[in-house]
Formats: C-alpha cells, structure tokens, sequence
C-alpha cells in the first residue's frame, strides 16, 4: 500500500465515505495570494479532503420538514481528518493540520472546501447552489487537511455530475432542471450539449433560507428586541418559539446545520442510495 | 422476519454495542400507537415505519455521583455520546441492510414537545421502565441516557419489561416505614419540590409531576437562563446594573451551557442521585 493510499484507508476507516488528495500547485490557478494551503501552512506539499454522508435516505423520506431541519448528522468528514491529521503526523513525521473551512469574513472562510473537493476530483459544482457533487454518492459534506507531506494527487473529474443525463434531456424538453424549478429564486442557469453552460446562484436568499435558525436569525432576534421599547412586547419576543430555536441552534449547531433542501431532494445525483426499502 | 437476512437484529444489537450502546432493544413501531399522542408516532416521521431501535448508555459514571463538587455533574454531560451511537446505527441499517432509517433528532420539534417520546420507545423496547422520579430506568444498569432510530427494517421487536427496576427494594422498605421514598423525600412536590406518589401493591405510582418547576431547575443555565437576563438587563434601567447582569457568573454559566449544550446537559440530578435503583446492580470500590 503506498502512503496515500495508507492515508485513504485511515480516512475511510474513521468514516469519510471518500477522499481525495489535491496537490497544493492546483490551488495556485483560482485562490489567490494569501488564501493558498502554503499561506497556512508553510511548506504545504498536499491538501487531503474528506467526504461525509448527509441525512441518511430515511430522513429524506421523513414527511416532517422540522426532521431535516434540525436532524444530526454524523459531520464524520471532520473526525476523519483528525484521524488522517494524526497518522500523518504520529506515523509519518510531518506536519498536518486542519483545513479551517468556517467563515471569518461574511460567508468567506479561509480556505475553501468546495474548491478543495473539487481538486481532489471528488466532486463538481451544480445548478443547486453551486453544490459540490460527488458523481457517485451526490451531496456529501466535506472537511480537508494541510500536509508537508507529498502525497499522490488524484485529478479533477474529467466528466461533471451536473447536470445528470435526466436533467440535461429534462431541459432540453422543458428548459429547466428539477432543481433550477423547484426554486427558481435562488437558482437560474442554462445547459447546452449536457453541460451547464451558465449558473447563478443568490447566495443571499438562499443564506436566509437554508439557514432559518442560525446565527443569523439569533442576530436578527436580538436587533428586533433591543429596538423594541415595550417591555411586555420584549418579553413575548426574547421567550418566542424563534428566538427559543434560535438559540438551540447555536448549541445544537451539528443538530440544526440547514432548513431547507429542495434543490437536493429533487437532485438524482446518488438518488440511488436513497432507494431503500 | 421476511427480507431481512436471518440473525439481522443479533447482528445489528451487536454492532450497537461495540459502537458505545450499553444496551439495545427493539420496540416494534405500532406499539406507539396505543400510547403516543398522533404526530409523535414512528409512522408520522418515517412512512412504512416497521420498527423503532433504541440504544441507552452514556450516563454518569459513579465517580461523576460520588464527587463531593456539584459542578461536575452540573458541567459534565455525556449525553453527547449516546446521540452519536444512534446517528451511527441510522446509517448502518441503511448500508448494510438496505432500509430506511431515521435517527431521531434529539430536539424538540416545537416547545417542550419531542420528535419521538424516547422514553417511551426505551420502554416499549424492553429496556426499562418509567419510575417514581420520571427517567427510564434499566434493571441492571439504572438510570441512562437514549437515542432512537425509526427504521422501515422489520427487526424482530423485544418484550417490555415486566419487571420493572421502581421502586427497588430499599425503598419498598422505606415506604413501608416512613410513607415515602428517597426519591419523594428529596424533592417533595407538597413541600417546594416537584415529585408526589405512592407505592400501591409493590408498585410505584406518580400522582404529580411539576414538570415546568423541574424544568426550571434542570435546565438553571441553558437557552432559559440566557432568555430570563436578556429580559432583566433590557429591563434594567441603570447602566452599571446592566453591566453586571451580563458579567455575572449566572449569564456567564449560561452562554457556556448554550455553546457546549452536550456537555452541559442539566443542573439538578438529586431524584436520580438518592435513588438506588438508578446506579445498576454493578457494585464499586
């Protein structure tokens, strides 16, 4: 077994469904100065990504919205980077650390784990969202490791998992996606010849709808009962339902990650592992 | 058990266990019916429900009951692990066996309401019963913690439990003497506390839970404590006031309840701490 697939096996062990490794030359063509794994890690040779399960088949199935708005998920991808961080650097002797993928400025992390994915041929971007696919298994969440160690890099996906061969014949028939229609005011983009010839995406409606419970609607909450003068009306306020699971969700955060999943219900990519009996 | 490889449930309760469960048990999903109000039911959550499997563990450990500081029970949950075992089991029932499963949110769906009452599932999986104080508590291993998984996978469902761990026989004794037991005695509901009952045959029967007033002493420091001095510092009219409330070392606690909520799961545990049924039947040195 060579060291990147010892790597791998350690990843998938600790429960990542797939991994990927990007060398740290491939972040040079899009990230810019500053913002590249040897910006954070000096001497970085390799950038190793992990991809975890979403919500299992049967929460997708589940007819209770508030199911899939606030069900756990395992966020194993993370543990597994831990767990390849900690072989590389107790068995391999060099450095490893972890990706930081939360944002630090507006929605902008330091490092991003789409485009990580996307290097490491794990996945491509889509209509819904520009969410990172994996051709095989669909959404899948994603974490990511910086190493010093030089590890095989695999290449991006020569053949994209959007749009699907349903929905490129759906919009050659009807000129849409299932999921550019299930929400046309987040979504809008094109197709031509089966691939996606153009794609936007309002990041900022999606934002307030995906996240419903969040920071946000906590910040949102809080501003509203500040600038409210009558205390009766205050207190209605701050013990509501909302600002309740607003504030749930900050404790709960792997327990209350997203509301809203349209666009990757109607998705077919990896719809098979959803057909379960 | 049709579909289902034989030796599915062995195999899965064995996979629960080497994955952190104390225990494993198998309710069968319309068992809820006949005691789950409509919209708490299997079915509601996950369509063609067949079964419900429940793992219990990740309680306290005795030496988190016999510490002499009250913090470390009060900052230390483990509930955490318990949740992370079921999430486990959801996703394997459907790789390996090829089925819907639906692991339970821990949540409230609305208020103080749940998903799925997940002590009614530990019972109606055969892994303990409703005692004097309110938890499940389980024969051999006493008062635990449970996470559930609905799945569609007919697994051949366990038999509740017939003989049910409240009240233990220390306490039978005690009521016999002194008409209460320790669990009534440590938290009278006619003296400022939240439980009343009796035992009746042998059997515990509750007559009165103040289930807001224990709320309010379980959870001292959670989302509440933060929703009560927001109310009092908007309230409050003089500024170094103000400063203090959101200093103090009530708020303080309080925002470190809220961002380690797993580890900081409640603040009063005396009904289980006097109980002698709710430590197991395993002795300690």
């Amino acid at each position: 077994m060579t060291l990147t697939e010892q790597v791998k096996a350690v990843g998938r062990k600790a429960g990542a469904r797939v991994v990927g490794v990007a060398a740290v030359e491939a972040f040079r063509e899009k990230v810019p100065e500053g913002y590249r794994p040897e910006d954070i890690l000096p001497g970085a040779r390799s950038v190793v990504v992990a991809g975890g399960d979403g919500p299992t088949a049967g929460a997708w199935r589940s007819p209770d919205n508030r199911v899939m708005e606030i069900t756990g998920y395992d966020l194993r991808e993370n543990v597994a980077v831990h767990a390849m961080c900690d072989f590389i650097e107790g068995t391999l002797s060099h450095h490893a650390i972890q990706a930081p993928s939360l944002p630090v400025h507006g929605h902008e992390p330091p490092m991003s784990m789409m485009h990580a994915a996307e290097l490491a041929g794990l996945g491509t971007r889509s209509l819904a969202a520009h969410i990172i696919l994996n051709p095989e298994y669909g959404l899948l969440y994603y974490a990511a490791l910086i190493t010093t160690l030089q590890l095989e890099p695999d290449q991006p996906l020569a053949e994209p998992a959007c749009p699907h061969p349903g929905c490129a014949a759906m919009y050659k028939r009807i000129g849409t996606t299932p999921c550019l229609r299930v929400c046309p005011a987040c979504l809008s983009g094109t197709v031509q010849d089966g691939r996606i010839q153009q794609s936007t995406y309002d990041r900022e409606k999606c934002h307030s709808r995906a996240q419903t419970y969040g920071i946000g609607s906590f910040q949102k909450g809080l501003l509203q009962i500040v600038n409210e003068d009558d205390p009766a009306r205050r207190r209605t306020m701050i013990h509501s339902d909302f600002f309740t699971k607003s504030i749930q969700s900050l404790g709960f955060f792997r327990d209350s990650i997203a509301q809203c999943f349209e666009c990757m219900r109607v998705c077919p990519v990896g719809r098979k592992y959803r057909k379960l009996q | 058990m049709a579909d289902l490889p034989s030796g599915a449930t062995t195999q899965l309760k064995t996979f629960a266990l080497k994955s952190g469960a104390t225990v494993c048990g198998v309710a069968d999903a319309a068992a809820f019916n006949a005691r789950a109000p409509e919209k708490q039911r299997p079915d509601d959550l996950l369509p063609g429900a067949r079964s419900v499997v429940v793992v219990g563990g990740a309680q306290p450990r005795e030496g988190d009951w016999a510490a002499t500081s009250p913090w470390v029970m009060q900052t230390m949950g483990t509930t955490e692990r318990i949740q992370g075992v079921g999430r486990r089991l959801a996703q394997y029932i459907e790789s390996e066996f090829g089925y819907y499963a639906l692991y339970v949110p821990p949540g409230t769906a609305s208020g103080d309401t749940p998903f799925l009452s997940l002590m009614l599932a530990a019972e109606l999986a055969g892994l303990g019963s409703k005692s004097l104080a309110g938890p499940v508590l389980n024969r051999d291993h006493g008062f635990m913690y449970w996470s559930a998984v609905i799945t569609t996978a007919p697994f051949e469902a366990d038999a509740a439990e017939e003989n049910p761990a409240c009240p233990a026989p220390a306490c039978r004794e005690m009521w016999d003497r002194d008409r209460t037991t320790p669990c009534l005695a440590t938290c009278p509901g006619d003296n400022g506390g939240c439980l009343s009952g009796k035992l009746e045959n042998g059997r515990a029967v509750r007559t009165f839970y103040d289930a807001a007033r224990c709320n309010t002493r379980v959870h001292t420091h959670w989302v509440g404590g933060f929703q009560k001095v927001l109310e009092e510092t908007l309230n409050e009219p003089d500024r170094d006031k103000r400063k203090m409330l959101l200093y103090g070392d009530f708020f303080t606690r309080s925002l470190w309840a809220i961002t380690y909520s797993s580890t900081n799961i409640a603040q009063c545990f005396e009904c289980m701490r006097v109980c002698p049924a709710a430590h197991g039947l395993k002795e300690m040195k």
